[in-house]
């Protein structure tokens, strides 16, 4: 499978295209107004109009058209936009892991893949960062549509291997792209919450929008194993043979403490937070990104 | 500590107790490997549970052990016996089987019969026996035999060792019993069990009550309950063992007896019969077959007997010579054969002696009496009086009078008195007439003697019933009597044409006691006594206040009732009847009760040949008369069959005398109703024992051993793999929903 399908899944794709198919505004028009740039652009060319809702803009509201037919009327246009936007992707041993058909690396470079492509679709600026303990690929933002395949390669360069390192990453991803825009960050966040919430802070003091897709295996939310199991750390020598069953209502307690600690750190951050099983459609996860620009075009 | 049946089964059971150790040591080493990404929170929770986990696994574990420990423990069939054979390792079984076999046993129904039932569950009983691992004993011991066991008999079958030739033993033994003809009760045999050879010390003992359990003995069983409660004390297994499961319908002769009557050559006796429907539906067209002495007569119908009721009728019957004479009684076949058959043995004299004493020696009382009870002519009463002064009472035996005739006595000796109240003391019967002479102060002292003697009341003195014109009723009333029961019903009858002048009056104010069998039976217009009845020893006493004669006399004429009056002859046959009745007690004989013949030591040699019926096997048996001091008399006890039994006699002489015994079955064994289990156990609360049907015997011969705890191991592998299940679910080994993944 060439590389530019690999993370382009053919169902994830498909289901996209769907979304397309079914609303043509959202990707060649409407699209442009759900995520709004941090920076007012110049308004292009003249798309269509519309019939006036309440909370739209009333800078849009077309009063010549109001003049003639004493109705409402905006005015939408065909925007370029400036939004710049970067996917962080966790490349971890962590993100090794996967008992269905993806691995939440795989999930995760797919994921970034379809955003990139939507993104680029729009024709807004996407970067990309894979890293682990240190960044281990950097694509720089651009437009074209073609860059979308140096973003594919830049992540199927990156073999999942070490363990995670977060400030230093976001730190750097800060400093890599100073100019504000959209920080997508794709991870497990199995690292020091500390780290990480630092981190996110530092994006944000430094005007990134941040988005979090938190990518958790079934297994991992759930802990549906049986028989005896020795599990054996991902990135750190650690290994315990045990009864799942018996431990499950605890590791599931901890593990709700710890989604709660992330949630609400990311809300205290003002990041967005996204939770992501891997047996979940792709699409579910687009369309929390659109969800999530459209919530932040209305702010 | 119990034993097991199967317990080779515990020494390659035992060790699999250890599986589910195995199991667990195996699946420590079998760990899948998961490469896991949150150690982290798999880490805090095993530090967090880690006491608890590791206890409930103990526990669990544990459990599956004690599981697979109940397995084995089952499939090796603990027993566990009685407290003190467990506490003396008892080993021995000892099987007894009380059997009933009196003759309600013999309800048959479609092909088969209560008894032939009890038989089968015999057999089943003992090849069950048969696969015991421990050694058992079979004893069978038949209720008829119960009352003479340890007295010169013995059980049918005593401690037989259980081994495979026992069935074919038993086959033998038990194919030729039938039922009696007794009505056997279970008290004998539950008594009869503690004359059994003891108990061992490491013998268990289960007493098996093969029955048809009839209401009549099981309704309220005092002493039942006594035995049987002994029996449990002793540690004793009780099951009771039903084999009818339905009422069938059953007709019996209950009685079959001659009425009141002189028994003499060519006079007619009335016999009674009585037919008693025991069945639930009604009986109707029962027709009763007669016989006499071997010789058919017309049957009796009885048109319908409801349930529950007893018909009897009467017949007459005429025997032409003296002598003793067989009346037999049959029914139509039903359920049960032995109550369908009842016989009585008459024994017929030539004539029949009655002492007519009077006291006036024109004997004028006397001759009017006398021609009374014997008209002469064609017609004869069977009956010889013999008038004599009142001299002959000491001087003569009165043995030979069926009954005795006081007419007009003045007075009488004390050795007089003495021998006629010895005679009515045996049975003999006394009839007064006063008259003239009779003075009341001699009554009063020598024969009534303040209730003690012979005579029924206290005499005032002679009295005067004046003639009344306006008066209509007649001078004599009579009660409902056995003498005057012949004039019952009768419009005109003779009697109100009676007319008494005079009487004996009774002192004033007397009553006879109300305890005691002083009785008015007949009155006068003023009310006055005129025939009083008392019954002294085993005999009778009727005293009529008035003279035997209707002739004038110094005080005048007493009455004219024996004057061209009929009603003066029946009364009088009746009364002689009536006092005669005393001498011939009803010597209903039952079957099983021994036959005792007395023997003049004077008249007879002291052996008798008894000569047995067919049902009871024929055949003669010659018995020594055991001397007492009342006189010889020989025993005969075998007399479980119902019967014609003959005793030989022999004579000083040398010659031969014959007398005969009608044996019956005892009446009310013959009803079949029945008690059910339910029923039974209302009256046996607080006993602990089994009741089962003769069908349902089929259970598993281990439970006749001991107490098998398998069931109980059953039930506890179950709350045992509940709590297992309950723990596992605890332990987080089950799925969180239905279609949950495990």
């Amino acid at each position: 499978m060439p590389a530019s399908k690999r993370f382009l899944h053919p169902e994830a794709i498909g289901r996209i295209a769907r979304l397309d198919l079914r609303a043509r505004h959202i990707v060649e028009g409407f699209l442009s107004g759900i995520h709004r740039s941090p920076y007012f652009g110049q308004s292009v060319e003249f798309l269509q109009h519309r019939e006036y809702t309440p909370g739209d803009d009333l800078r849009h509201v077309d009063w010549k058209v109001w003049a003639k037919q004493d109705r409402y009327y905006v005015k939408q246009f065909e925007e370029d936009t400036n939004l710049r936007s970067t996917l962080l992707v966790d490349v971890s041993g962590s993100m090794r892991y996967g008992s269905g058909p993806l691995e939440k690396y795989e999930y995760g470079c797919t994921i970034a893949a379809s955003l990139a492509y939507l993104l680029l679709q729009q024709q807004d600026a996407v970067g990309c960062l894979a890293f682990d303990q240190a960044i281990r690929a950097k694509v720089p933002q651009r437009t074209r549509r073609s860059h979308l395949n140096s973003i594919i390669q830049a992540l199927s360069a990156s073999e999942p291997a070490e363990k995670t390192e977060m400030p230093p990453i976001l730190r750097g991803a800060a400093e890599t792209y100073p100019r504000r825009g959209l920080m997508i960050l794709i991870s497990d966040l199995l690292v020091d919450r500390v780290g990480l919430f630092k981190g996110l802070k530092l994006l944000r003091q430094h005007g990134h929008d941040v988005i979090v897709f938190h990518v958790m295996d079934d297994q991992e939310l759930d802990f549906s194993f049986s028989g005896p199991t020795r599990f054996e750390g991902l990135e750190l020598p650690q290994h315990l043979a045990c009864n799942p069953r018996a431990l499950r209502e605890g590791y599931l307690e901890a593990l709700g403490k710890y989604l709660e600690e992330v949630r609400r750190g990311c809300a205290q951050d003002g990041v967005d937070y996204v939770l992501l099983r891997t047996s979940q459609p792709l699409d579910a996860a687009l369309a929390a990104f659109l969800s999530h620009r459209e919530k932040a075009r209305r702010k | 500590m119990p034993s097991f049946i199967h317990e080779s089964l515990l020494w390659w059971g035992l060790p699999l107790v250890g599986v589910p150790v195995l199991i667990h040591l195996i699946n420590l080493m079998r760990h899948r490997r998961v490469k896991w990404a949150a150690m982290e929170f798999l880490l805090q929770s095993q530090k967090r549970h880690q006491k608890s986990i590791l206890f409930k696994e103990l526990l669990l574990l544990l459990l599956r052990m004690a599981a697979v420990a109940a397995v084995v423990f089952m499939l090796a069939q603990p027993l566990v016996r009685n407290q003190w054979g467990a506490l003396f390792g008892g080993t021995k079984t000892h099987h007894i089987v009380l059997l009933d076999d009196s003759f309600s046993m013999a309800d048959h129904w479609a092909d088969t019969s209560a008894f032939e039932q009890a038989k089968q569950v015999i057999a089943r009983l003992a090849a069950q026996a048969e696969h015991q691992d421990t050694p058992q004993l079979f004893t069978v011991l038949r209720f008829s035999r119960a009352r003479q066991l340890g007295r010169g008999t013995q059980p049918d079958l005593l401690e037989e060792a259980v081994d495979a030739k026992l069935p074919a033993n038993l086959e033998k033994v038990m194919g030729a019993l039938k039922t009696s003809e007794t009505a056997a009760e279970p008290q004998d045999a539950l008594d009869a069990i503690d004359r059994l050879p003891p108990k061992s010390e490491d013998e268990d003992r289960v007493v098996y009550l093969v029955s048809d359990f009839r209401a009549n003995q099981w309704q309220e069983p005092v002493a039942l309950r006594k035995a049987l409660q002994h029996l449990d004390e002793t540690g004793a297994q009780l099951h009771l063992i039903n084999c009818v499961d339905s009422l069938h319908q059953n007709l019996a002769i209950t009685a079959l007896r001659p009425g009141a009557g002189t028994r003499a050559a060519g006079v007619p006796l009335l016999v009674e019969v009585s037919v008693r429907n025991f069945g639930a539906a009604n009986a109707r067209q029962v027709s009763v077959s007669l016989e006499e002495d071997g010789h058919a007569r017309p049957a009796i119908v009885l048109e319908d007997i409801p349930p529950g009721k007893t018909l009897t009728r009467r017949f007459p019957v005429l025997f032409a010579t003296a002598g003793e004479h067989e009346i037999t009684a049959r029914l139509q076949t039903d359920a049960v054969a032995a109550d369908n058959i009842r016989s009585l043995v008459i024994d017929v004299a030539k004539a029949v002696d009655v002492l007519v004493v009077d006291g006036d020696p024109k004997g004028q009382d006397a001759f009017f009496l006398s021609t009374a009870l014997a008209p002469g002519g064609k017609i004869t009463s069977g009956l010889r009086p013999l008038i004599e002064s009142p001299r002959y009472l000491r001087d003569h035996s009165l043995e030979q009078f069926e009954t005795i005739f006081l007419l007009n006595v003045p007075r009488l000796e004390s050795n007089e008195i003495a021998a006629l109240e010895a005679y009515v003391k045996a049975g003999g019967g006394v009839g007064f007439f006063l008259g003239e002479l009779c003075r009341a102060d001699f009554f009063n002292d020598q024969l009534f003697r303040g209730g003690e003697g012979l005579f029924p009341l206290p005499l005032a003195g002679p009295a005067e019933l004046v003639v009344d014109r306006l008066e209509k009723a007649p001078d004599l009333e009579v009660t409902e009597h056995p003498i005057f029961s012949v004039f019952a019903g009768e419009r005109n009858s003779f009697l109100s044409t009676v007319v008494v002048s005079r009487y004996f009056a009774a002192q004033k104010d007397w009553l006879p006691e109300p305890e005691s069998s002083t009785r008015v039976i007949a009155r006068l217009r003023n009310k006055a006594p005129l025939a009083v009845e008392h019954k002294f020893g085993d005999g009778r006493v009727v005293a009529i206040l008035t003279k035997s004669s209707p002739l004038e006399t110094s005080l005048g004429s007493w009455n004219n009732w024996g004057r061209n009056n009929p009603s003066y002859v029946v009364a009088m046959l009746e009364m002689q009847s009536y006092l005669a009745a005393g001498r011939h007690p009803d010597t209903a004989r039952l079957v099983g009760a021994p036959l005792d013949v007395k023997l003049d030591v004077a008249k007879y040699l002291p052996h008798v040949r008894f000569t047995l019926p067919p049902e009871n096997g024929g055949g003669t048996l010659a018995v020594d008369a055991a001397t007492s001091p009342g006189g010889n008399s020989a025993i005969l006890s075998d007399t479980d069959a119902s019967g014609i039994y003959q005793a030989q006699l022999t004579l000083t002489d040398g010659s031969q005398a014959i007398e005969r015994f009608a044996y019956n079955v005892v009446p009310e064994e013959g009803d079949l109703t029945r008690l059910d289990g339910t029923k039974l156990a209302g009256q046996l609360a607080g006993i602990r024992y089994e009741f089962h049907q003769a069908g349902d015997i089929n259970y598993n011969p281990q439970q006749l051993a001991g107490f098998n705890l398998s069931e109980s191991l059953l039930y506890a592998l179950v709350a045992i793999l509940l709590a297992e299940q309950v723990l596992a679910y605890a332990c987080s080994y089950h799925p969180f929903s239905p279609g949950g993944k495990r």
